[in-house]
Parts: C-alpha cells; sequence; structure tokens
C-alpha cells in the first residue's frame, strides 16, 4: 500500500515537474518581454501579420565574417518584439542578473555585453531544441529595445560559436530589418 | 530491501561513515580545477565604455566540438583543440579614460593562480603595448587550463579556459568563441626571442 502510494506521488511529481519545464521554456521569450516591460516602465509594440510574413519572405543580407550573404534564422522561426522610441534608464546590472536569474534553469548565457557609457546592453542565450537550437538575443539601448528569438541549424550554430557577438547582432538585424534587396 | 532510515544505528553510522569516506577520498583525488572567479570584477562594468562577459561551459563546449565539421581543415584543428575543453570564459572591459580599474582588481584575479600548481609561462610588461601574463594550471604533467591576463591604462582582459589546452595552437582561439585577439602568438614570440 505505502509502495503503491510512493510510486504515485513520484509519478505525479515528475508529471508535475516535467508540466513546469515545459511551460517555462515555451514561454521564456514573453517573460523576458514581461520583464523589460516592468523594469523599464516601457511597453512593446506588436508587429503587424502582414509585416511578419513580409520579413519571413523577405531576403535579409546577413553578412558574417568571412562569408557571403546568407539566411541564418531557420524559416518562420522568428520571434520579435520591439521597443521603439521609449526611455531606458536604470541600472542594468540589476537588469543583467535579474534577466539571469530568470532564464538560467533552460538557457546558456553565451555572450553578455554591456556599455555604461552608452548605455547599451546585449544578451545572447542558447538552448538545444532537438536536433536544432534556439537563440535568444536581447539588445537594449538607451531608447530602443528589441527581443528576437530564432531557431538554428547545427550548421549556423558553428557561426554563432565562432563569432558570438557578430552573429548575435546579424540575427537581431536578420529581424528587424527588411531588406528590399 | 531496508531503506536507509530502516537500518540499526550502528549500521546506519557505519553507512554514514563509509560515505563519508568516499566523498573525502574523491575529493582528494580530484584534479584541481583551473575555473577562476571573475565576479570580483563585476562592479567595473557600471564604468566602462564596453564590457564583454563570454561564459561557454562545458554544455556548450560539448555542442561546439560536435558542431565543427571534420571536412574543413581549419575547423578539424579548431575541434581538435576544443576537444576535452570543459569551459571558455572571458571578461573583457575598456574604458574611455585611464585609472578606472586598480591594482587590487587585478591582484584579485592574480591571487587565484598563485596556487600550487599554477605556473606563469609569459610575463610581458610593455608601456607601449600593454601587460600580458599567461598561467598555466599543471595536474600531474597535464595541462589543466590556463588564464590570461591582459592590461592596458584602458584595458583589462581576462581568458581562462578551463581543462586541457595545447598551448602550441592557443593563438588559433584569437578571434574565435569570443576570445579576444591578444596577440597571444606574438608574445611567445617575443618570449622566445628573449630564451
Amino acid at each position: 500500500m505505502t509502495r503503491t502510494y510512493t510510486m504515485i506521488t513520484a509519478v505525479v511529481l515528475s508529471l508535475v515537474l516535467a508540466a513546469g519545464v515545459t511551460y517555462a521554456k515555451g514561454d521564456d521569450f514573453n517573460s523576458v518581454v514581461k520583464m523589460i516591460e516592468q523594469f523599464y516602465g516601457v511597453k512593446h509594440e506588436g508587429i503587424p501579420f502582414l509585416a511578419r510574413a513580409g520579413m519571413t519572405a523577405t531576403r535579409t543580407a546577413a553578412r558574417i565574417k568571412g562569408g557571403t550573404a546568407r539566411r541564418l534564422a531557420e524559416a518562420g522561426s522568428i520571434k520579435l518584439a520591439v521597443f521603439e522610441d521609449q526611455k531606458f534608464a536604470g541600472e542594468f546590472p540589476k537588469f543583467r542578473s535579474t534577466l539571469n536569474n530568470a532564464l538560467n534553469q533552460t538557457w546558456m548565457p553565451l555572450v553578455q555585453t554591456t556599455s555604461a557609457t552608452d548605455q547599451e546592453q546585449v544578451y545572447i542565450f542558447l538552448r538545444e531544441a532537438g536536433e536544432k537550437f534556439n537563440v535568444l538575443v536581447i539588445t537594449i539601448e538607451s531608447r530602443d529595445a528589441s527581443v528576437v528569438q530564432v531557431t538554428l541549424s547545427p550548421e549556423n550554430l558553428r557561426l554563432l560559436l565562432k563569432d558570438p557577438e557578430g552573429t548575435g547582432k546579424t540575427i537581431t538585424e536578420e529581424a528587424t530589418i527588411i531588406d528590399q534587396e | 530491501m531496508k531503506t536507509l532510515f530502516q537500518l540499526k544505528p550502528a549500521a546506519f553510522l557505519i553507512a554514514a561513515l563509509l560515505l563519508g569516506c568516499s566523498a573525502v577520498a574523491a575529493q582528494t583525488q580530484a584534479p584541481q580545477t583551473s575555473r577562476i572567479e571573475l565576479s570580483s570584477l563585476d562592479h567595473l562594468a557600471a564604468k566602462a565604455s564596453q564590457t564583454v562577459d563570454v561564459n561557454i561551459d562545458e554544455r556548450l563546449m560539448r555542442l561546439a566540438a560536435k558542431a565543427f565539421s571534420d571536412k574543413d581543415a581549419d575547423e578539424r584543428e579548431i575541434k581538435k583543440l576544443i576537444t576535452g575543453v570543459k569551459g571558455i570564459y572571458v571578461k573583457s572591459f575598456e574604458f574611455d579614460s585611464d585609472g578606472q580599474f586598480t591594482a587590487a582588481d587585478v591582484e584579485a584575479i592574480r591571487a587565484q593562480v598563485r596556487g600550487p600548481n599554477w605556473t606563469r609561462v609569459v610575463n610581458v610588461t610593455s608601456k607601449k603595448e600593454g601587460n600580458v601574463e599567461v598561467y598555466l594550471l599543471m595536474n600531474g604533467d597535464q595541462v589543466g587550463g590556463l588564464t590570461v591576463l591582459s592590461s592596458e591604462d584602458r584595458e583589462l582582459t581576462i581568458v581562462n579556459i578551463v581543462g586541457p589546452v595545447d598551448l602550441e595552437k592557443l593563438g588559433k582561439l584569437e578571434g574565435q568563441f569570443g576570445v579576444p585577439e591578444l596577440g597571444i602568438e606574438k608574445t611567445k614570440e617575443k618570449k622566445n626571442d628573449e630564451n
């Protein structure tokens, strides 16, 4: 009887834990957007559906160090939130620590760059997604910010690891700049 | 089968002692880690015009080793170089003016690489090009990791590689994995010229 009860408890507990992890993984993009909104008292702008469709169809000149123009994100994998012309004033060490604490269970911090003089922050996180990889790039400047999540192939992960800063920038550009090439 | 809580007190004591002994044995046999603590420098970020923090831990290193191709000669070499490496950590600060970091900031890092297994293998002091120190951790006759400490008037960079690394090919990591160009090859040449 006790054994059955223990087994049931273990099964229920593991199901609850698994559900929690899945929820956290799936919702991290939105959590980060909300975190920025709450920390800086700003509001993100929704990207109209047609603009999004345009973005996925557009050819982005994503020039990688030593390489040719190419698309990094897997088709249809881009999640984007932008904050335009708002004030991002606040202690960035505090923001950084809040962000890292929120994401460190499911994401690996790859590169974080900050500039006190220019009030700029860039955070790149990575996690495995089956055979592919999710990358989360958070860029905050004094008046603008963006949160981009994309899926990368193993081949493009290589580019990210070789040149994390450059590739992170390219991922953001790819998601936010519509290049009518 | 009895659980740990169902054991008699004497048996429980013996089990606890055995567990304790094996934990102590594991600790004494474990090689010294070359990971150094860089958080003492975090306060510099508030003054820096640019701060770069790279954290490639063991999980990421494993992914990196898988991601690099065996077909391309350069990538094959990098893959070989990073195989077994357990982490690459970089902290770099650039300032707009002199005197933004102190000798105590640098000393906090240096103090960690003064342990018995650490050896300073490179020490270049140059007013023009700045100072570069390379420290190596030896676990027996194996390289267990290294730390590069590079300082100029307006720049401070620490690169910490955890795990075995081929010193001869170290320069190949510059410009990769967020490791900045530190002129390690030039520094080694300089050291060889001096010898």
